[in-house]
């Protein structure tokens, strides 16, 4: 797998971090999507919803919440109602698991090729790799995810893959991969990678995708994508197989609406993605479209665990990518500086916890000590979540287990300390503050009522790495509220 | 009412100013504040970092020293954020813990918050009677601390100050932005942290503004503390200490890093005020 969102482990964030902050292409590319997203994002639905928007993601926080609560009951319902509708359903426990169900089916139809539409569930389980290692060959129709294979790259956001990267390196690797002419002209673009692919599609023994919503009512799929190329890969190949985390599963159709109406608007500000297709059972008797066999393949790698955990509110998560957008970190460290297919905050708190619950059992969080640490905190995720997924809570939740398990740097847990037991009291605590002032007063550049301090001692190196330190060097407020109350007082005594 | 200023270790430390200011402004509005002498630190970076049950201890420690107080009032919105927000969970339900953090979170007020929706304040009545003493106040833009979101009060200081005419209020692009600081994260990702306020203060540039007024101290200390390092012009103060200001109840500073532009901009109101 691609080293950039499968590295080995234990991760180190703080490298990738400190290199993408240097990227200048990466800050100018990845800055100007994610804050264009986030603003239409907020437009169309002060356009559209107003007032009602906080009702409709209460809706859909419950309606997803209330389905994950009764999640093995509506596994049962979508089995039995899919396998009713003539298509195959399989049940896979790990990533390994499920690509062994895949080259299974291939095998049994002598597949060497695959065309693929755009699933995170099948970067998490490593299909492509799988796939290319067996010999079949498989072509990601989705335009960002068709750059980014051709590329050897990975991708960076979980519904813009390839916002790392911009129309003139798309060229190059045109002219490079595929001989075709040097244009930046976008249509084009599209053009080229159409006629390249038109012919595969037809070409291709099986069709892959993911799902974006399963239904237990109808045993149908919903797959909502912007250029198309699900319904192709769909189409053409006699054989489709969709790979889907068992989180996706809702009630049904009856349940879709709210969710459809927040999914695009959230992620890429539109009212609904361009194409929302339904697939439910094989081709039927005087159909001339569809796959001959469709195969469900139910993935847990780990879901399971997580349901099971405090976590289980991350579940909920429809990958509509808003958080992304809205997160001031990831817009500095882009996704590959989170090492996971899940990139910014849901990728921080979600990449950890499915690791740990995978069948075998990963360490987790000491496989990610640094993601829950990178992050200001500042709740712009929560604000956009369309499920109302309390992210901030749970980067807290996990800084106090890596507390626990000695995970974090034992000298920062010894200084918190230190702070609390100061805290406590009044009189030294105020010593402490009083001490640190003198040492800007004694050794600080003074500058109208502050002393600036350039390099400061002991846990404020951290901070004049790349900031002074200003200390004020006035009475202090205390001083001056004793004289300010005491005339206060006699004021008022007076009158 | 007894209303008690809920100083915070970081203002008491870095901003004695901000206290000042909010001391007289709440004066001006006819409620004269208390300062419980025994208060410390809420707990805050215990609780964003990973030591829940010390941060509980320096909770239970507030709910005491607040107790008396019908109303409590701090500078710092994020502070503000994790008494209001953050304290009630960190003990059992049903406890009398649980029961004391429901009430001090229930009466506790970021400074503008309190005047607005408290004291119900008209900002306009908070406008310097004398005009040319407008000028006192040079053109300031808010960046407002991201913890007042929870609490429903992010984007409230511009159009308060702006009515309360303090000066010339310009909107800051990208307002909603994180200026990066975030407690331990600006020394745990340091790069992080400075890139995102260098965009900040990229953005405060563009303005022409020459006050921040950052309704948070540690937003404050690490955009000031980035100017700083890199000679921008900057004066970044509280919300209370914009309105004190404009009131004429304290001074203007006046450091070398806004000498120049402040002049400029205001001639003859450059130097020390009443
Ligand atoms: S956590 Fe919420 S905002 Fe982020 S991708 Fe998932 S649904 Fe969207």
């Amino acid at each position: 797998m691609n080293e950039l969102i499968a590295p080995p482990l234990p991760f180190d964030m703080k490298p990738r971090a400190r290199e993408a902050v240097r990227d200048l292409k990466l800050q100018q590319f990845v800055g100007s999507a994610t804050h264009l997203k986030d603003i239409h994002r907020g437009g169309i639905f002060d356009r559209d919803f107003g007032h009602d928007y906080d009702a409709l993601r209460t809706v859909a926080r419950d309606t997803k919440q209330h389905a994950l609560d009764h999640l093995d009951e509506l596994l049962e319902q979508f089995i039995a109602n899919a396998r009713a509708s003539g298509a195959t359903v399989h049940a896979a426990t790990t990533g390994a698991e499920a690509c062994e169900i895949a080259l299974r089916i291939a095998r049994a139809h002598g597949a060497l090729s695959c065309v693929k539409s755009k699933s995170m569930v099948t970067e998490e389980i490593g299909l492509l790799p799988a796939f290319e290692a067996a010999g079949i060959k498989t072509l990601e129709t989705d335009l960002g995810e068709f750059i980014l294979q051709i590329d050897g790259d990975a991708p960076s956001h979980i519904v813009t893959p390839m916002i790392h990267k911009d129309r003139v390196a798309t060229a190059q690797s045109f002219v490079r991969e595929l001989g075709a002419r040097y244009t930046e002209d976008p249509t084009e673009l599209t053009m080229i990678a159409r006629e390249h692919m038109r012919g595969l599609y037809r070409a291709a023994d099986i069709g892959v995708s993911g799902a974006n919503f399963l239904l237990a009512d109808e045993g149908a799929a919903v797959i909502c994508t912007n250029e198309g190329n699900f319904d192709l890969s769909v189409g053409g190949p006699p054989v489709h197989i969709v790979f889907v985390g068992i989180e996706k599963l809702i009630r049904g159709a009856r349940d879709l609406a709210p969710f459809l109406k927040l999914l695009a608007r959230s992620g890429t500000a539109q009212p609904l993605t361009v194409y929302t297709s339904f697939v439910r059972g094989p081709r039927r008797a005087g159909e001339h479209g569809g796959p001959k066999e469709l195969h469900f393949v139910l993935v847990d790698a780990g879901r399971v665990g997580v349901l099971a955990s405090e976590k289980r509110d991350l579940l909920r998560c429809i990958r509509c990518g808003a958080c992304l957008n809205a997160c001031p970190v990831y817009r500095k460290v882009g996704g590959h500086s989170y090492g996971s297919m899940y990139a910014g905050p849901i990728g921080a708190v979600l990449t950890p916890e499915l690791e740990r619950a995978q069948a075998g059992g990963g360490a987790g969080l000491a496989n990610y000590a640094d993601l829950p640490r990178a992050s200001s905190l500042c709740g712009a995720c929560y604000e956009v979540c369309p499920v109302k997924i309390d992210i901030p809570k749970f980067l807290l939740h996990d800084r106090a287990r890596l507390r626990e398990r000695g995970l974090s740097p034992k000298s920062e847990g010894a200084m918190l300390r230190l702070w609390r037991w100061l805290a406590e009291r009044p009189m030294l605590f105020r010593l402490a503050i009083g001490a640190a002032r003198l040492h800007a007063r004694l050794l600080g550049q003074k500058d109208g009522s502050r002393a600036w301090l350039r390099a400061a001692p002991g846990p404020g190196a951290g901070w004049t790495q790349s900031r002074d330190l200003g200390m004020p060097t006035g009475e202090r407020f205390r001083d001056w509220f004793a004289t300010h109350a005491a005339k206060r007082d006699t004021k008022r005594g007076a009158r | 009412m007894r209303v008690a200023l809920f100083t915070t270790c970081l203002a008491e430390a870095l901003a004695p100013r901000a206290l000042k200011a909010a001391v007289l402004v709440l004066e001006h509005c006819g409620v004269a504040p208390e300062v419980p002498l025994a208060q410390t630190c809420c707990g805050q970076p215990l609780l964003s970092n990973g030591l829940p049950n010390d941060g509980a201890k320096l909770a239970q420690r507030m709910c005491e020293i607040f107790a008396p107080y019908d109303a409590v009032v701090t500078p710092s919105g994020s502070c503000c954020s994790v008494v209001r927000e953050k304290y009630a969970g960190l003990f059992a339900e049903g406890s009398r813990e649980r029961a004391n953090a429901n009430v001090l979170a229930a009466k506790t007020f970021e400074f503008i918050e309190f005047l607005e929706t408290q004291l119900k304040i008209d900002p306009t009545t908070l406008k310097p009677k004398d005009c040319s003493a407008n000028a006192r106040c040079a053109t300031l833009t808010c960046h407002d601390a991201c913890h007042l979101r929870g609490l429903h009060r992010h984007g409230c200081t511009a159009p308060f100050l702006r009515s309360a005419g303090c000066g010339t209020v310009r909107d800051l692009p990208d307002m909603s932005q994180c200026c990066g600081f975030g407690g331990m994260f600006s020394t745990q990702f340091p790069e992080v942290s400075s890139a995102l306020g260098d965009e900040k203060l990229a953005h405060f540039t563009s303005t022409g503004a020459a006050v921040l007024v950052a309704s948070d101290t540690g937003c404050a200390a690490h955009l000031a503390g980035l100017a700083h390092r890199k000679g921008v012009a900057i004066r970044v103060i509280s919300p209370a200490e914009a309105i004190a200001e404009s009131l004429g109840l304290l001074a203007r500073e006046v450091t070398s890093a806004n000498a120049s532009t402040e002049a400029a901009m205001h001639p003859k109101n450059g130097t020390e005020v009443g």
